[in-house]
C-alpha cells in the first residue's frame, strides 16, 4: 500500500511503521467455498420448490419475495462486513530482520518469524487465485511452531518481489549502498522437468495401485468362496477413493520442473493449484531416494527432502517434501548434486548407484553379517552404510529401496538400540536422527562391533563437521559475492558441487 | 573414577569404550515401586472383582478357571515388573563428554543415545508430585529431531539443576544452528 515501488522486478524493505494489506479479494478467494455452498443450497431448495403465484403475489420456496430478497441481501451484507474485516485487520512488514504478519478480527495473532530461520518460501496459487493473478506467499520458519506463515493473497508480482526480499535478508545479501533495501529477484535456470506422461505413469504404477490390486484380488477371492457378487458393490467407495487418490497425485505432481537460482533450489507444480517453492541452500537437513516395487521395471525413482518446519504441517507435508517426484537415476544424481553438492568421494555417480540399487559391500558399503539372515532373510545384504568425507549413506530395503544420505553436519543425535533377539545374534540398529520429515535415517542389523564403531566415529565427524560448518546466511561465508549471488559459497547449489557429479559423468 | 557407588556399573556390550556412565538416584527405585506397584495393585483388584462376586455367591455362573487365573496372572505380571525395577534404574546412566552427552537405558531393549550439546534446542525439568517427594526430578532434552527421546528419569533435584544451567551454557558454546 504504502511501499514505494518504483522499479519493476525491484523490493524495499519496510521500515518499523510501514504495514501492507494484503488484496482485497484475498477473503472472496479463501471463503468462496462457503459462498459458493451456500449459493447451492439456497438456491437448489428454491429451484426445487418452484416459484409460483398464490393468492396474488409472487413466492419463492412457500415465502414472499420481499422475505427472501431480504435473506439475500443480509447474507451478502453478513459476509461482506465479515471479509472486509477480515482483510482490513490483515497487516503485513517486512522489516530488514522480521516478518510480521497481524491478523484476525477477534482474536487477533501476531507473528514475527526471523528472516534468517526462514526454511523454504512457496508462491501457491489456488485455482480461483490465478483467475485473479493472485498467490499465496507461505514460508517455513525453524523455530516459528507448528505451522507456516501465510499471507493470502497478494498480486502474483507482489509475491515474487516479498519472496526475492526474503531471500535475500535471508541470504545476508549486503544492501546496495545507493539503494538500501532494494534487491533484485535473482534469475532462474531451469535443470531438468517432467513430461505428464512421466507422471501418469509414476502415479500409476505407484503404491496405491499395489494396495488396490491387493483389496481387489481379495474382493475377488471373497466373491468366488461366498458366491454373492453383491458384494461388490461395497468396493464403490474404495473405487471413488483410489480414483481420487489417482487425481490428486497426478494434478499435485503434474508439469514439476526443478530450477536452480541464487536463491536456492526451485520446484515448480501444479496443475489446478501451482506451486512455486523454494528451498535456500543449506536448508535441507536429509534426503531420501526411494524406489517402489513397480517403479523398478521403469527405473523411476523418488527422492525426499527433510527441511526443517516442512514436516510439521500434516496437511502438505507429504507433497511439499518432495524433491523429485519420479526420476531415472541420472536425473536424481543431477537433483542430488543441487542439494547435496559436495559428495564427499571420487566417484560420486558410482557410490550412489551403489546405495540405491546395489547390494553387499561394493563401493565401500558395510552391509549386516550373514547371521542377520534370521531377522532379515531378504535385506540383509542390503541393510548397509556408507560414511563420504561429508555425509552418511543409509541403504536399506528390498522390496522398497532406500537410500538416506545426511550431511555430517545435519546430524542431530544418534542411537544404537538392541532387542533380544537382536543381542542373541550380536546385531545392533543404528538410528540418526533428523528433523521432521519422510526420511528416517536407520542402519539395521549391523553387527556389533561394526555398529559400535559406526556410533563413534560418526559422533566424532558430526562434531568436527558442525565446527567447520557454514553460517546461516549462506552468502555471508565468501568474501567478494555480489548481492545478486553469482557464486556463493562452494557449497551453495551454484558453486563447484554440480561440477563434481559432472565431471565424473564426463569421464566415464 | 574408582569403582564407587557414584558409578553406573552396568555392563552393556552397546557402551561405548572408554566412557563411565553416571547413576541416576536409586530412590527412582522407590518411586518406580509405589508408581507401578499402585497401578499393579489397581488391575489387581480390578481383575478380583469377578473372584469376590464369585465367592460371595452374587455371580455363582461365573467360570472357576477364569476368576483365579485372570488375577493370578496379573499378578504374576506386576511381580515381574516390579522384580526388574531395580535393574532397570541400574541399567539408566548418562554421560557428558566435551562435545555431546551420553544417554543409555534399558535391558531387554537397550539404547544407547548421543546429543550433541550443539544441537540441543531447550532443556526441560519435570517434577511430579511423588518426584518432589522423594526429592527427584526428571529432564528432557530437545533437538531439533522428535525422534531424539532423550529422557533422564530420577536425577537428584540437585543434579537436573546442576544439569539444567550447565547444558544450555555447552549449547550456547557450540551452536550450530540447524
Amino acid at each position: 500500500m504504502s511501499a514505494p515501488v518504483q522499479v519493476p522486478g525491484s523490493f524495499r524493505t519496510d521500515g518499523p511503521d510501514d504495514w501492507h494489506r494484503v488484496h482485497p479479494v484475498s477473503p472472496l478467494v479463501r471463503g468462496w467455498v462457503a459462498v459458493a455452498a451456500i449459493i447451492v443450497v439456497f438456491g437448489r431448495t428454491s429451484l426445487e420448490n418452484g416459484a409460483s403465484y398464490r393468492s396474488g403475489s409472487l413466492e419463492f420456496n412457500g415465502a414472499p419475495v420481499g422475505v427472501v430478497a431480504a435473506v439475500v441481501s443480509a447474507a451478502v451484507v453478513v459476509f461482506g462486513v465479515v471479509f472486509f474485516l477480515s482483510w482490513r485487520f490483515t497487516r503485513y512488514q517486512v522489516t530488514d530482520d522480521h516478518v510480521h504478519v497481524n491478523s484476525g478480527v477477534i482474536f487477533r495473532q501476531q507473528r514475527r518469524a526471523r528472516i534468517d530461520r526462514v526454511q523454504a518460501i512457496d508462491v501457491v496459487q489456488p485455482l480461483v487465485a490465478r483467475a485473479f493473478g493472485l498467490a499465496e506467499l507461505r514460508f517455513d520458519v525453524a523455530d516459528s511452531g507448528k505451522s507456516a506463515m501465510k499471507l493470502s493473497f497478494l498480486k502474483l508480482d507482489e509475491a515474487k518481489r516479498l519472496r526475492a526480499a526474503i531471500l535475500a535478508r535471508a541470504a545476508g545479501v549486503a544492501a546496495d549502498p545507493a539503494a538500501p533495501g532494494v534487491v533484485a529477484e535473482a534469475p532462474e535456470r531451469q535443470v531438468l522437468a517432467l513430461a505428464p506422461a512421466r507422471i501418469l505413469g509414476a502415479t500409476l504404477l505407484g503404491p496405491t495401485t499395489v494396495v488396490a490390486v491387493i483389496v481387489l484380488a481379495f474382493c475377488l477371492a471373497l466373491v468366488a468362496v461366498t458366491g454373492e457378487p453383491a458384494t461388490l458393490v461395497t468396493l464403490v467407495p474404495a473405487i471413488i477413493g483410489v480414483g481420487a487418490g489417482y487425481w490428486r497425485s497426478f494434478t499435485n505432481d503434474f508439469n514439476f520442473r526443478v530450477a536452480l537460482s541464487a536463491d536456492g533450489v526451485r520446484l515448480h507444480y501444479g496443475m489446478l493449484e501451482t506451486r512455486a517453492q523454494t528451498i535456500p541452500p543449506g536448508r535441507v537437513q536429509a534426503v531420501g531416494i526411494s524406489q517402489g516395487l513397480l517403479w523398478r521395471a521403469c527405473g523411476w525413482y523418488r527422492v525426499h527432502l527433510n527441511v526443517a518446519g516442512l514436516g510439521d504441517d500434516r496437511r502438505d507435508h507429504e507433497s511439499r517434501t518432495v524433491l523429485l517426484p519420479a526420476g531415472t537415476l541420472p536425473e536424481v544424481m543431477t537433483v542430488l548434486a543441487l542439494v547435496f553438492p559436495d559428495p564427499g568421494v571420487a566417484n560420486p555417480l558410482d557410490v550412489l548407484a551403489a546405495g540405491i540399487r546395489g547390494k553387499g559391500g561394493a563401493q565401500g558399503f558395510v552391509h549386516s553379517p550373514r547371521r542377520a539372515f534370521w531377522l532379515d532373510p531378504l535385506a540383509w545384504r542390503r541393510n548397509a552404510y556408507r560414511a563420504t568425507g561429508t555425509a552418511l549413506l543409509c541403504r536399506r530395503g528390498v522390496l522398497t529401496r532406500r537410500l538416506e544420505v545426511v550431511p555430517h553436519e545435519r546430524t542431530q543425535s544418534l542411537s544404537l538400540e538392541q532387542g533380544p533377539l537382536m543381542r542373541a545374534l550380536g546385531l545392533v540398529d543404528f538410528a540418526l536422527h533428523s528433523t521432521r520429515g519422510p526420511v528416517t535415517p536407520v542402519v539395521r542389523h549391523m553387527a556389533l562391533p561394526a555398529g559400535r564403531a559406526l556410533f563413534d566415529e560418526q559422533a566424532a565427524r558430526a562434531a568436527t563437521a558442525r565446527r567447520i560448518h557454514r553460517p546461516e546466511r549462506w552468502m555471508t561465508g565468501a568474501p567478494g559475492n555480489g548481492p545478486a549471488g553469482n557464486g556463493p559459497t562452494g557449497s551453495g547449489p551454484t558453486g563447484s558441487g554440480p561440477s563434481k557429479y559432472l565431471e565424473e559423468e564426463h569421464g566415464r | 573414577m574408582p569403582d564407587t557407588p557414584a558409578r553406573n556399573t552396568y555392563p552393556s556390550p552397546l557402551n561405548p569404550e572408554g566412557v563411565t556412565f553416571l547413576p541416576v538416584s536409586p530412590r527412582l527405585v522407590t518411586a518406580r515401586f509405589i508408581e507401578r506397584g499402585g497401578w499393579g495393585l489397581l488391575f489387581l483388584l480390578v481383575t478380583s472383582v469377578p473372584l469376590v462376586l464369585r465367592a460371595t455367591g452374587v455371580w455363582p455362573g461365573y467360570p472357576a478357571v477364569l476368576a483365579w487365573v485372570l488375577p493370578a496372572a496379573v499378578l504374576l505380571i506386576v511381580l515381574w515388573v516390579l522384580a526388574l525395577v531395580r535393574r532397570q534404574v541400574r541399567a539408566i546412566g548418562y554421560a557428558e563428554r566435551d562435545d555431546d552427552l551420553l544417554i543409555r537405558h534399558g535391558i531387554l531393549f537397550q539404547r544407547v543415545l548421543v546429543v550433541p550439546y550443539g544441537r540441543m534446542q531447550f532443556v526441560d525439568v519435570t517434577v511430579g508430585p511423588l518426584e518432589r517427594a522423594l526429592g527427584l526430578s526428571s529432564l528432557k532434552l530437545h533437538t531439533a529431531a522428535p525422534g531424539t527421546e532423550a529422557m533422564i528419569h530420577g536425577l537428584t533435584t540437585a543434579e537436573a539443576a546442576r544439569l539444567r544451567e550447565r547444558l544450555p551454557a555447552l549449547g550456547e558454546a557450540k551452536l550450530a544452528g540447524l
